[in-house]
């Protein structure tokens, strides 16, 4: 870490998100909502409204603590415009808000607009998930009073793939923006208690990049901004593995939430949250964080 | 003079130690493999690396890629030679060719008659030259590619392996590079260096490779001169 990125980390403490507040041994499951009818992961399961109150009452009940609400998919093509993101996004915001008021709600988005309509319709935290493209995004969580991601994406605009990407040193320059975006947020007026770093895996990394950022994730931990990763089912995994199909690589999505759950990371954003609240429970006893639920073997 | 030249595109994956357990492009890898070989067998006194970059300038010979550029566990090179020039280099390394080598970045924004000039120049000098030109067709090809499928591209790539296999020099040169640039083309200006060098020559084109396989078009070819 050099002397410009020391001034800007944050002493660990609690992370707020609407009304909950998390210690920094609580580890966090996001699961993912997507409105989309063409996202890479069960794509279409949950375009409709219907089924997508359901996904919620069921991750719900097997232990998000957060639902990150998205209406555009990351990768290129076919294009969804401001209204149609907002149409997609903010009506179902609000039913989810009056199904589950104290539920914490993510908006997934890179458009200040987007992020406007959400927080009115009762979003707690915005997920800016191509970095800060859209300086305004911080502006509307500040206004707002809600949490803030900072995500780094490399030069990337949004929704476009990495292409031949080189970076001198991977982990510094996520480092260097994420910590950038944070300073920038808190400046604006976002609680810092409700502000996240995300080095966003495969945005605008190849795998190897992601496979660094993970090695060395307790880099961004020691910033003491709570670190959130997103690496479920995704390229990187199924590029490990040889696994193309993104329903295949559950088992390495969870091995690396293990390792990032040891190493201190505070938020997982999932698809498939029953198996990663048993990872993340495990990781957190034996780094001590939490107690076994029951134990008598040997000791009866 | 030019002893011959050889298109070679310069994806990363060329690099066996960047593709895991699977070495991905074999077929690719032994074309360019055979376009070097073929290369250095005019026994050139300097092969001469002709890749894109964000300037046009020569590089020192003795650089090479770095791979940790793209996996940040392989080692560091001292260099910051741009990836296509490094490849090329790498290319070289891998044939055991420790002859005299010239490391020429062509700016992406190059002029046309700059880098047709930067060819002529090759051409004419008293050495006996052998090309090396880096550069990719587009990289649209396909809905998996990494700029997403852009019907333009297939026909755009097209023309630029027709121009490739009848040693069409004039229609590499005439390419839109505007349209090259929405097509994330990285082969334009290289080529139009090519152009420079080798239109004046009457040369006999081996395509060895064109095809697409991740969505992004490859060319692999050797152009040999035929002086009567």
């Amino acid at each position: 870490m050099n002397p410009s990125q020391e001034r800007r980390m944050r002493d660990p403490g609690v992370l707020r998100l609407g009304p909950k507040i998390f210690e920094p041994t609580d580890p966090v499951v996001m699961a993912v909502v997507n409105r989309t009818p063409d996202s890479f992961y069960a794509p279409g399961e949950t375009w409709d409204q219907t089924a997508a109150l359901q996904r919620v009452s069921e991750v719900v009940a097997a232990g998000a603590q957060i639902v990150d609400i998205g209406g555009v998919p990351a990768h290129p093509a076919p294009a969804v415009d401001v209204n149609e993101e907002i149409q997609r996004t903010a009506p179902f915001i609000a039913a989810v808000r009056s199904a589950y008021p104290d539920l914490v709600i993510s908006i997934d988005t890179w458009r200040h607009e987007v992020g406007r309509a959400a927080c009115a319709a009762g979003a707690d935290l915005v997920n800016d998930s191509w970095g800060g493209w859209d300086a305004k995004l911080a502006e509307v969580a500040a206004e707002y009073g809600v949490g803030y991601v900072c995500t780094h994406v490399g030069n990337q605009s949004p929704r476009t793939r990495p292409f031949r990407v080189t970076y001198k040193d991977v982990v510094a320059d996520v480092l260097d923006r994420t910590l950038s975006l944070a300073a920038r947020a808190a400046d604006l007026g976002v609680d810092p208690s409700r502000i996240l770093i995300d080095p966003a895996h495969d945005f605008g990394k190849n795998t190897y990049h992601s496979l660094e950022v993970t090695r060395r994730i307790n880099e961004l931990v020691t910033t003491g901004w709570p670190v959130l990763v997103s690496i479920s089912e995704k390229d990187f995994i199924g590029e490990t593995l040889g696994l193309s199909a993104p329903e295949d690589r559950h088992n390495g999505t969870l091995a690396a939430m293990a390792i990032c759950a040891w190493e201190g990371v505070r938020v997982f954003r999932v698809h498939r949250v029953a198996e990663a609240v048993e990872v993340l429970k495990t990781a957190a006893t034996i780094r001590g964080d939490l107690p076994p639920e029951r134990t008598i073997r040997g000791l009866a | 003079m030019i002893t011959a030249a050889g298109l070679c595109p310069w994806p990363p994956i060329l690099a066996r130690e960047l593709t895991g357990i699977d070495p991905v492009i074999p077929e690719l890898r032994a074309s360019c493999a055979e376009v070097i070989d073929r290369l250095i067998r005019t026994a050139p006194d300097a092969v001469v690396v002709v890749g894109p970059a964000a300037d046009t300038q020569v590089w020192t010979s003795y650089d090479h890629l770095d791979l940790s550029l793209f996996a940040p566990m392989r080692s560091v090179a001292t260099s910051c030679l741009p990836a296509p020039l490094g490849l090329g280099a790498y290319l070289l390394d891998r044939a055991n060719y420790d002859g005299r080598r010239v490391l020429q970045a062509v700016g992406s924004n190059e002029s046309v008659n700059n880098c047709v000039e930067l060819g002529r120049t090759f051409a004419s000098s008293s050495d006996r030259l052998a090309l090396l030109v880096m550069g990719d067709g587009s990289a649209r090809r396909s809905v998996k590619a990494p700029g997403h499928l852009d019907p333009r591209a297939e026909p755009f790539d097209a023309a630029v392996a027709q121009a490739i296999a009848t040693s069409d020099f004039a229609a590499l040169e005439q390419l839109d590079s505007g349209l090259a640039r929405e097509l994330m083309v990285t082969g334009v200006a290289p080529w139009q260096v090519l152009s420079g060098a080798m239109k004046s020559i009457t040369t006999r084109t081996d395509m060895l490779y064109a095809d697409a396989p991740f969505g992004v078009m490859y060319f692999v070819a050797l152009f040999m001169p035929v002086y009567s």
